[in-house]
């Protein structure tokens, strides 16, 4: 089974050995990730880590069950790349010098990002979803002088399911 | 009822609470409160090591022995890294260890301060919970955490890193009075049914047990279901002990030195129930090619195992007493004789592991017999413990306790002294090679200063005799950085004040094994062997069960 990427998604106890067990897990494989994404979750006292992780299968199954046994790990799932779609913030300051300032605008309307705040030379500009490295290309041409992205926010693709997951009641056959 | 106490008395108190009545360790600066406050506490006997390896393993050695948590105490930095390989050995083996280090006083964390060590992130992939106790107010619940964690489910070190400045404190404290979480019972009938199914189908069923088996204490469960289906058992090397080795129904062990006629059949198994393992890569060989006609039906509490290593038909998550329990009740009686049959025709004639006088079975059948087959014997890594493993027979359950998983060096004498502690008043045999007794041979003083009897026996055939197995098989025969040289035992143990003999030929064994038993105290046997015996037969690492390498006439080139 060729390696592809997964889409995972892990929800634990929020206390920081806790969120270093859980990279430990995956960082003993050695494995190819991107996009870690950490943050609090609608459960109180639980954060959500979002990840990519490049693996065959049965290497993914392996890393959910020991991700599922670890210690404060409430909850873990593996989706393939194909059903998780993959959001995210963008923050950038870019160049809007006043003979370019209009474009920048259009640019960021285009992309439906947000001004947060504008100096005289540039602008700072959040940009959701999952077109951030397009806006990001867009802007390239007047200057990107800083920027700041958040890792994947994952969501299960319209009418999928996790291709690999386990509650309690499941039973294993 | 609620008192005032330091934290360092709140540690006694919660070990107390327990029921552990034994600890290891090395005190030093970052733990010196805790060390204060212990003789307040006569209920904890100490147990002075002589280096923190020693108290981790003796730990593990108590814990599987006593089926309680075995717990070792060390200070900070050098300390606590000592503990290191002690915990990864109890990690891979599921033994329940405690162990609780001293961490230089919060103020001091994180600014490099004598003897500081992030210990928490050093053990982090190697225990089931750690903690590193920030106030007061949190110990007493990390203790129970990190005490029950340990013990639940699936048994595994754990770690709690107190600052000594948090040893100190003073807090409140109630003791606890909850008893420990119970296990949710596993609702397993439709995978039970399903196995039942494939074994009642089944032309050549086996049943493989390991450590698991022993942890649950499912012997008289998986005696009844082998018996009540006619099904062979083989034991892995953790599993050893778990079933009688004298029952007509045991084969042996499996794997890289599983005996031919255990291997062949597991190859040509149709259906095999494996119970409490985790088919480890010593027990399958190439997983490609491990019984490639057999459905697995794989009984196991940690549900991370099942599919890990093997693919599985049935996999169902749960105590492996209780399932098995399950299984005999839903099995329908049957008989396997022409499979038995089959099986003996596989097997090889006996052959002794080499033609000189005082072969490992020679000295291992002297154990057993000057026993009665009463003893634990505790064996370190290498030659010496497969002889073990292959040879002792057996007859009580828990008796044979070995590093696995991490094949530590170095562990049979420390384990064994606290095998002892958890044993009082049985015998008990640390049995080493000579390389892995020097590793730790400085507890001879521990023995001596606690009063524990251990008896050492040491394998001496000049060689680090595995490596060099392997040199001669699979490296031309270069025999590179294993010849070991060794100090004279016995006068070695006379420093030390132990007894000690050294037994050349077959002629003296039982004297002198006999001899050692008696000592009331703590006692040593060289027993020099040929220098080139080796372990027969043997799977090449990375090859299939099918394609073992087996002993040649005496005599004949070796393989």
């Amino acid at each position: 089974m060729p390696a592809a990427f997964y889409a995972v998604s892990v929800l634990f106890d929020d206390e920081i050995l806790t969120f270093n067990r859980v990279i430990g897990v995956v960082r003993r494989r050695n494995l190819e990730t991107k996009e870690f994404g950490v943050g609090p979750s609608e459960r109180a006292g639980a954060l959500r880590l979002t990840f990519f992780v490049q693996a065959d299968e049965a290497n993914a199954e392996r890393l959910l069950r020991q991700l599922e046994k670890t210690h404060g790990v409430r909850h873990a799932a593996v989706f393939t790349s194909a059903e998780a779609v993959a959001g995210g913030v963008t923050l950038v300051k870019v160049n809007a010098r006043a003979h370019e300032r209009a474009a920048v605008l259009a640019v960021l309307s285009d992309y439906q990002a947000s001004v947060v705040d504008e100096g005289p030379e540039t602008v700072i500009a959040v940009g959701c979803g999952q077109d951030a490295a397009a806006l990001v290309r867009a802007l390239e041409p007047f200057g990107v002088l800083e920027l700041a992205r958040s890792g994947a926010l994952l969501r299960r693709a319209p009418r999928s399911r996790p291709v690999l997951t386990h509650s309690p009641s499941e039973a294993v056959l | 009822m609620t008192e005032i106490l330091t934290g360092a008395q709140i540690m006694c108190r919660e070990l107390a609470a327990a029921g552990i009545d034994v600890i290891f360790g090395y005190p030093g600066g970052a733990i010196m409160p805790f060390y204060h406050a212990l003789p307040e506490y006569p209920g904890l006997r100490h147990i002075l090591v002589r280096h923190e390896q020693a108290a981790a393993h003796a730990a593990d050695g108590y814990a599987r022995a006593s089926g309680r948590v075995g717990v070792a105490v060390a200070t900070s930095g050098p300390g606590a890294t000592n503990l290191v390989t002690g915990i990864a050995t109890a990690h891979m083996d599921s033994s329940p260890v405690l162990a609780i280090t001293g961490q230089v006083g919060r103020s001091m964390i994180g600014r490099d301060a004598f003897q500081e060590t992030d210990v928490i992130g050093l053990t982090l992939p190697i225990t089931k919970y750690s903690h590193l106790v920030q106030d007061i107010s949190e110990l007493a619940d990390i203790m129970r955490t990190a005490i029950a964690v340990a013990q639940e489910g699936r048994p595994g070190p754990v770690l709690v890193d107190v600052p000594k400045d948090v040893q100190n404190q003073k807090a409140p404290y109630t003791p606890p009075a909850s008893a420990p979480r119970p296990a949710s019972p596993a609702d397993a009938a439709d995978g039970i049914a399903q196995a039942a199914k494939l074994i009642a189908a089944a032309e050549r069923p086996l049943v493989m047990i390991g450590h698991g088996v022993i942890l649950s204490g499912a012997y008289a469960e998986v005696r009844a279901l082998a018996e009540k289906t006619g099904m062979p058992v083989i034991t892995t090397l953790l599993g050893i002990s778990a079933f009688p080795e004298s029952h007509p129904l045991h084969l042996g062990m499996p794997g890289m030195h599983g005996e031919v006629h255990v291997n062949r059949a597991i190859q040509h198994a149709d259906v095999i129930v494996g119970i409490g393992l985790r088919f480890d890569d010593r027990v399958t060989g190439n997983v490609a090619g491990f019984a490639p006609r057999a459905k697995i039906i794989h009984l196991e509490l940690d549900r991370a195992e099942i599919g890990k290593n093997v693919p599985v038909a049935v996999g169902i998550v749960g105590d492996a007493r209780e399932l098995t329990r399950q299984l005999v009740a839903a099995v329908a009686p049957r008989r396997c004789g022409p499979w038995l049959a089959e099986i003996q025709g596989f097997a090889r004639p006996k052959v002794e592991s080499f033609s000189g006088d005082l072969s490992p079975e020679a000295i291992l059948g002297a154990i057993h017999e000057t026993t009665g087959g009463e003893c634990t014997i505790v064996t370190d890594v290498g030659q010496h413990q497969m002889w073990v493993a292959k040879h002792y027979p057996y007859r009580r359950a828990n008796t044979h306790i070995t590093s696995g998983g991490l094949g530590t060096m170095g562990f049979a004498v420390p384990a064994a002294m606290g095998v002892h502690l958890a044993r009082p008043g049985e015998l008990v045999w640390a049995i080493s090679g000579d390389g892995g007794f020097q590793m730790n041979m400085a507890e001879m003083a521990t023995m001596v200063q606690e009063g524990l009897s251990v008896k050492m026996a040491i394998f001496n055939n000049g060689y680090l005799g595995m490596v060099r197995q392997w040199q001669q098989f699979f490296h031309e025969k270069r025999y590179s950085s294993t010849p070991i040289w060794s100090p004279d035992y016995v006068k070695l143990a006379d420093a030390y004040g132990i007894p000690g003999w050294r037994v050349t030929d077959r002629g003296q064994l039982g004297d002198v094994v006999s001899r050692a038993n008696a000592e009331p105290g703590p006692a040593l046997v060289e027993f020099v062997i040929a220098q080139e015996a080796n372990v027969y037969p043997m799977i090449p690492p990375g090859g299939s069960l099918s394609e073992p390498i087996e002993a040649r006439p005496a005599g004949a080139p070796a393989a």
